[in-house]
């Protein structure tokens, strides 16, 4: 692994590649939890998503808390984190949509591009995962982080189209027509914060060139 | 592998055999599309596609007026589909054998979505930045 080249076989960079790469598997699950839950209506899901936010944010806090203990060479460090941070802010926005969808009924006039989105939020984590993985073999990212863009593209479409639907969408009171935006914005920026996890994940492939 | 239903644009417009070119344009302007999935008879479902170079070439550059031109006289029927299970390889080779830039993907009820050449090459780079990765 390029890393374990570059870097040394430490154990504290080992606990850092194996707890990123916990984390980014558990965003998959997450994003798909939240697909099954939404399709199917099955709250159970959307309250598993919960959970596994509260898990995510441990892995965050082992993973900085072994980066700041001296794994890796000073000038990754910083990349690192902010990659934790990145995929730490996809977690807190499936939250939040989890907690949304709690909170009101899926309008059958944007349930399809909602599950749509949500399936590709599937297809982006698993993305991010493949693109981490091959930075540890030291592959090239650059058809990665194009195949991130590609979905990424795919929900702006959609976010556009549920938009529109979106204003001429009757809602009974404030509360109601807020959860449905905080839903609708939490779903679509799931795929931003992948890009940019994505992003610096290409920017510590060309540093450690 | 990926499917063409992952990559197929589901957001399809349709507009009806007896409507006026003009109101065609005018939902091909307001959604950003190329294309319309023309509505025959629900009943028989028959469908047929209007594009926007349809428009062009058989409307507006022989002067006729669009508003009192009808969908159904210019539009293509009937419609070139494939079904939800075939492959990006096949949605791809119906293309080129029938020159189109796009083809429609059909279901039991009708067209449930649409795939253009830059759904396949968006599909094509997505399938190659996957490889053999399968995490489930």
């Amino acid at each position: 692994m390029l890393l374990d080249k570059l870097f040394s076989k430490g154990r504290k960079e080992q606990v850092v590649i194996e707890r990123i790469t916990e984390h980014i598997r558990l965003l998959e699950v997450a994003c798909e939890e939240m697909r099954i839950g939404m399709e199917g209506g099955d709250l159970r899901r959307i309250h598993h998503v919960l959970r596994l936010e509260r898990e995510a944010d441990a892995i965050r806090r082992q993973i900085i808390a072994a980066v700041y203990e001296g794994a890796f060479l000073p000038y990754l460090r910083p990349n690192l984190c902010r990659f934790a941070e990145n995929v730490d802010r996809v977690f807190d926005a499936i939250e939040e949509t989890a907690y949304c969808y709690l909170e009101m009924k899926l309008p059958s006039s944007i349930r399809d591009h909602c599950l749509r989105i949500a399936f590709y939020n599937v297809r982006i984590s698993e993305m991010l995962l493949i693109s981490f993985l091959a930075m540890l073999r030291g592959d090239r990212l650059r058809e990665k982080t194009l195949a991130v863009r590609i979905y990424e593209k795919k929900i702006d479409d959609l976010k556009l189209e549920i938009r529109r639907k979106l204003r001429s969408l009757p809602v009974e009171g404030f509360w109601e027509g807020k959860a449905l935006s905080d839903f609708v914005t939490g779903l679509t920026s799931i795929s931003d914060i992948v890009e940019d996890a994505s992003d610096d994940l290409h920017i510590m492939h060309v540093s450690m060139r | 592998m990926v499917k063409l239903t992952e990559f197929m644009t589901t957001n399809l417009k349709f507009v009806d055999a007896h409507s006026s070119v003009y109101e065609a344009i005018e939902q091909m302007v307001d959604y950003r599309i190329r294309s319309l999935a023309v509505c025959i008879s629900k009943e028989k479902a028959e469908y047929g596609v209007i594009t926007a170079r349809d428009i062009v070439v058989k409307v507006m550059s022989k002067g006729i007026d669009p508003a009192e031109a009808k969908v159904g006289d210019i539009a293509t029927t009937p419609m070139l589909c494939t079904d939800e299970n075939a492959t990006m390889h096949e949605a791809a080779q119906i293309m080129v054998d029938n020159s189109v830039a796009r083809i429609f993907v059909c279901g039991n009820g009708g067209p449930v979505g649409v795939v253009s050449f830059i759904d396949l090459m968006s599909a094509a780079l997505i399938a190659r930045a996957r490889g053999d990765h399968a995490t489930r």
